[in-house]
């Protein structure tokens, strides 16, 4: 039975089963999800299956809802998803149920290796016309539109402000770097930020960077308003209209 | 840094032909690598066509600096990219000129190509040849596969889980030489010392889990080594395929005494920041 678990610094709050019926999500009592929290709006999100496929819109909230750290207003939930309602977050659960609409495809079992065809502009976008309806929605965030930007509150740096551009930006003494480092001692590339489908990740350099106080381990997601420190350089990532 | 790279091609244990093709091009520090698509021996020439052409341009591109772009450069990618992009534009072109050339015939290539100066890597593909990177514990796909079914994943159709059981696995959305006009993907990275880049055919990926191939590249030394050892692997769990890997590994200079007092005051930094983590 696929369902949506509550959850509160991992702590499972609230099961509730999805059936046909949307769930509403806020925090006036008359929701099916109702979440007591000042950062919830009133009628903040709702879940709803359309299609077969399982959707979540937001309600206009005021502080937005997000689906694995993606800002959404409306986008198409997998099992697993992560939405993030102030600082509640709800896990898709749909593991039970078989809520794909493309049965026909996956029926028998895969020949592991055939002979490798390429579709023709025609064929391709027949065979992608459902995957397009699926996924259109899904091409989400707002925060696609503005431009990222970098601002230098602490450290020896060429700029004070870096507007991101490129698929690589380079934080360091190298000639590469667009963050350029001041000093002797500063690293060559001290850093590195990359720009992926689904937004920025900071990387490691020579020195292993912290976000928000804490050391990445490996390629990292940027979110907006994020703290990035490197020795005594101290960076604001930040989404500008 | 140094590069340590090997590579392996082999036809696998059903297959007649090997249509996989790569080069190492120890000069330029350029790896290219091609699966060919075609019936006959066509795979094979388009294969061919595919790694001759990205290392001529690239090759005569370094010679004389003015060889002009066969593409409308891109703003958010360095020239070295721009030109390898160039690289596999062309390539496109020859196998599509030489298909069209001849009646009936139907061939395509996909290609991955990495190209390195110092520690910053141009990366290109055009279909579902990968490139994964092992840095430290983690091993992470750095291409995203142009097939109907990685496709269908993005747009949120089918699980990861279910697009490995697809009968449409080998159905690819781009390839080189199927269409006059292609998209190459384009990627840059900076490698750190002790990276290991991987770039491998189709072969390889459906054969050998990644946790294994990531353990193999931990464990096996040389890179020649290593890409022999994941042929091998491949071979063992069936060989269902042509594979062909190239294996990339970026080594630290052990002579000189400032980048040993660099490496020791990493591992200080590194120790400390773990600690900071614990701490918090």
């Amino acid at each position: 039975m696929a369902r949506l678990l509550l959850k509160f610094d991992s702590a499972v709050l609230k099961e509730i089963p999805l059936g046909t019926r949307p769930v509403t999500i806020g925090r006036a009592p008359d929701n099916e999800m109702a979440i007591d929290n000042l950062a919830v709006s009133n009628y903040h999100a709702r879940i709803y299956s359309e299609a077969g496929r399982l959707v979540i819109e937001d309600l206009n909230s005021l502080n937005g809802t997000f689906v694995n750290d993606m800002r959404v207003e409306r986008t198409t939930l997998r099992d697993g998803d992560m939405v993030q309602v102030g600082k509640h977050q709800i896990q898709v659960d749909v593991s039970h149920v078989a809520a794909l609409p493309v049965n026909a495809w996956r029926k028998a079992p895969a020949p592991k290796v055939d002979e490798t065809m390429v579709l023709d502009t025609h064929e391709r976008r027949e065979l992608l016309r459902q995957a397009v309806v699926a996924g259109e929605r899904s091409q989400l965030s707002p925060t696609r539109m503005r431009v990222p930007t970098l601002s230098v509150l602490a450290g020896r740096t060429s700029q004070s402000e870096y507007m991101l551009s490129g698929k690589l930006t380079v934080i360091g003494r190298s000639e590469m770097a667009t963050v350029r480092l001041r000093g002797w001692f500063a690293p060559r590339v001290a850093a590195q930020i990359h720009k992926r489908e689904d937004g920025y990740y900071l990387g490691l350099g020579d020195r292993v960077p912290k976000i928000n106080g804490l050391p990445i381990a490996g390629a990292t997601a940027l979110h907006d308003g994020d703290i990035i420190e490197i020795g005594r350089l101290r960076l604001h990532f930040s989404y500008r209209d | 840094m140094h590069i340590d790279a090997g590579g392996q091609t082999h036809v696998g244990r059903v297959r007649q032909n090997n249509e996989d093709d790569y080069r190492i091009e120890s000069s330029l520090e350029l790896y290219v690598l091609s699966d060919g698509i075609g019936g006959e021996e066509q795979g094979e020439v388009a294969s061919a066509l595919a790694v001759e052409t990205v290392v001529a341009h690239c090759q005569e591109a370094q010679n004389h600096h003015a060889t002009p772009l066969f593409v409308e450069p891109r703003a958010d990618v360095s020239e070295r990219t721009n030109r390898l992009i160039s690289a596999a534009t062309l390539a496109n072109r020859k196998i599509f000129d030489s298909a069209a050339s001849q009646p009936d015939v139907h061939m395509g290539a996909t290609i991955v190509a990495a190209w390195l100066q110092d520690e910053r890597l141009s990366l290109v593909h055009v279909g579902d040849s990968r490139a994964y990177l092992l840095r430290g514990g983690t091993f992470e796909q750095l291409t995203a596969d142009h097939s109907l079914v990685a496709e269908q994943v993005r747009r949120g159709v089918l699980t990861p889980q279910e697009a490995e059981t697809s009968q449409l696995q080998s159905v690819l959305i781009r390839a080189l030489g199927s269409q006059e006009q292609v998209e190459v993907d384009a990627d840059e990275h900076i490698l750190l010392e002790g990276d290991t880049l991987l770039l491998c055919s189709d072969g390889l990926t459906r054969m050998v889990t990644d946790p294994e191939i990531a353990s193999t590249l931990t464990t096996t030394e040389p890179s020649q080594a290593a890409a022999e050892r994941l042929v091998e692997l491949s071979n063992e769990y069936g060989g269902l395929d042509n594979v062909t890997v190239i294996v990339v590994r970026v080594l630290p200079d052990e002579h000189g005494f400032l980048d040993r007092l660099r490496r020791w005051s990493r591992r200080a930094r590194a120790a400390r920041d773990k600690q900071s983590l614990r701490g918090s």
